[in-house]
């Protein structure tokens, strides 16, 4: 159940240049968390207007983890929190991932889109292979947590894993999964998304993606935060209400 | 009815608290929080005679104290919203302002026609600040005769009250709220989003084109109100950039008779109950019996 609770700043530290880890103690406990679903967090300071949406990385009674990158002035604000601040937190919310109960579980990480799909990994377990894609060796800290899931990691800069981008990694693996009934889960970058839809085209794999945009409520109340998708009656949905986890085969990319 | 009530365009409202159009969904999405019979009227997201798709993304871009939107007035279409919606405000006997808007004369006409009367229906709430694809693109609201037309011929067309809501985009806000008043305009809602504009430097674009909302505005708004409570004689709906209690007694006191919430829900969304909570305290302890009590009363 949505709720909109307070809470202090625990911790709030880098990870790595540009990535932190937030930590938040709640006055009460966020409600039950389906993997996919974010809150919107009232960043401590007076110059952030809006509240800012975030994937829950973890959430256990009262305690609300959040991995971050710094990309706007909001995180840019968020990131000079100290500890003690107090914040407001309103979730969970939106649409999560639906967990098939068959299938070889694919998931499909670009940068910090890792912190989207940190509850689905868990809540998986063994079941799933991570495919992550990062800049360089040194983003993979970000996953560092992380027990218990098969990891292909794929670098720009080639200085671990695969040489290239997760999608290329992704399409030379697929084909050993093709016969296991393979469920595919994606969040990163538009670009990434755009070439995994390219990829799965032809064969139209089941695919859940959890997609990223602007919000200003976060409920479902402005309809600011949409997404194109093939629906001809009402092409644009909410990606706070109606997402942000959308079959892939829905939008329009 | 308690210290709070209010009449409006000859219906009686618990408290004189509403949603600014656009600002609360549909109804429903706000449940799982409060109850949506908390407030006194619900206002609807702006409906057309035909359903609208909105504008691509970014929609939304935030400002300091406030924030630009360009929604592109995405809506179900007047009949689906009766169909499908209106029913829920039917259970819970919630009295509804009905926001609507056209892109001509002929729009407006048909999309008042088809909103039945009913009961809970206060009021129609018409948005003047779209454009006039006959005259250019020009907004409805920004010219006295122009407004005086579309509002009497809207008039002719329903026999529901009718509230002009203006743009402040104006060289004379009472100017346009008379020709609302003499074209039959049974009511007014201050002020709509004013255009805007964000730069983005780091990219050196512009992100978003659209209304600003927010804090930024309420002074705006305010002027506006107080400017018409003095020249034309009826109710006013004041709206723009109210986030608290001290901000709502503001606007009653330069003469709303109402007032509308809209993008502090999306900051903190108990900001409605929250203002009709502190509202009933502030009246107890300034010993007021009813908030008509201040309605213009730095008129006096």
């Amino acid at each position: 159940m949505m709720d909109d609770i307070p809470g202090k700043i625990v911790e709030n530290s880098s990870i790595i240049s540009g990535y932190h880890r937030l930590t938040i103690r709640l006055e009460r406990p966020l409600g039950n968390v389906t993997p996919g679903q974010f809150v919107m967090l009232k960043v401590p300071d007076h110059e952030i207007f809006l509240r800012r949406p975030f994937s829950i990385y973890d959430a256990r009674l009262t305690t609300l983890t959040i991995m971050y990158r710094v990309v706007g002035k909001g995180t840019e604000a968020l990131s000079r929190a100290q500890k003690k601040a107090p914040v407001m937190v309103l979730g969970p919310l939106g649409h999560g991932f639906t967990i098939p109960d068959k299938g070889a579980c694919l998931v499909i990480a670009g940068g910090i889109g890792v912190a989207g799909v940190r509850m689905l990994l868990k809540n998986l377990g063994k079941k799933a292979t991570l495919f992550v894609g990062m800049n360089g060796k040194s983003e993979l800290s970000l996953l560092s947590e992380l027990k218990d899931v098969e990891v292909m990691a794929a670098t720009l800069d080639g200085s671990h894993g695969f040489h290239g981008n997760v999608i290329s990694m992704f399409s030379e693996h697929f084909a050993s999964y093709r016969m296991k009934d393979p469920r595919i889960f994606a969040c990163g970058p538009q670009g990434m998304i755009v070439s995994l839809k390219r990829f799965l085209e032809p064969e139209k794999v089941p695919c859940q993606v959890s997609i990223e945009e602007r919000m200003a409520c976060g409920m479902g109340l402005c309809f600011g935060c949409v997404a194109e998708t093939k629906d001809k009656i009402n092409p644009f949905k909410r990606v706070c209400k109606e997402g942000p986890v959308f079959s892939l085969w829905d939008l329009s990319l | 009815m308690g210290p709070l009530a209010v009449d409006l365009l000859g219906k009686t409202l618990k408290n004189p608290i509403m949603n600014a159009s656009g600002t609360l969904g549909y109804g429903i999405e706000i449940e799982p929080l409060w109850n949506i019979n908390t407030m006194g009227a619900y206002v609807t997201k702006g409906l057309s005679e035909k359903p609208h798709h909105g504008n691509k993304t970014p929609r939304v871009w935030e400002e300091r104290y406030g924030m630009i939107n360009s929604i592109g007035l995405q809506n179900v279409g007047v009949d689906y919203f009766f169909s499908h919606y209106f029913p829920f405000f039917e259970e819970r006997k919630l009295p509804v302002m009905v926001n609507f808007f056209g892109f001509s004369e002929d729009e407006y006409i048909s999309c008042a026609r088809k909103i039945p009367s009913h009961d809970l229906i206060v009021a129609l709430e018409m948005n003047l600040s779209c454009p006039n694809i006959k005259k250019g693109g020009i907004s409805f609201g920004k010219d006295a005769p122009a407004v005086h037309a579309i509002v009497r011929a809207v008039r002719e067309a329903t026999a529901i009250p009718l509230i002009a809501k203006l743009t402040p985009e104006v060289n004379n806000i009472v100017e346009i709220a008379r020709a609302a008043y003499e074209g039959g305009a049974d009511g007014l809602t201050l002020i709509n989003t004013m255009p805007a504009a964000t730069i983005d430097t780091k990219n050196r674009n512009m992100p978003l084109k659209g209304g600003l909302s927010g804090p930024i505005l309420k002074p705006i708004a305010l002027r506006a109100v107080y400017e018409c409570y003095k020249e034309i004689p009826i109710p006013i709906i004041g709206t723009g950039g109210i986030m608290n209690v001290e901000d709502a007694l503001a606007f009653f006191m330069a003469g709303a008779r109402a007032i509308e919430i809209g993008t502090a829900t999306f900051v903190d969304p108990f900001t409605m109950p929250k203002i009709i909570a502190g509202l009933n305290s502030w009246l107890k302890e300034n010993d007021c019996a009813s908030i008509t009590a201040i309605t213009g009363i730095t008129h006096d």
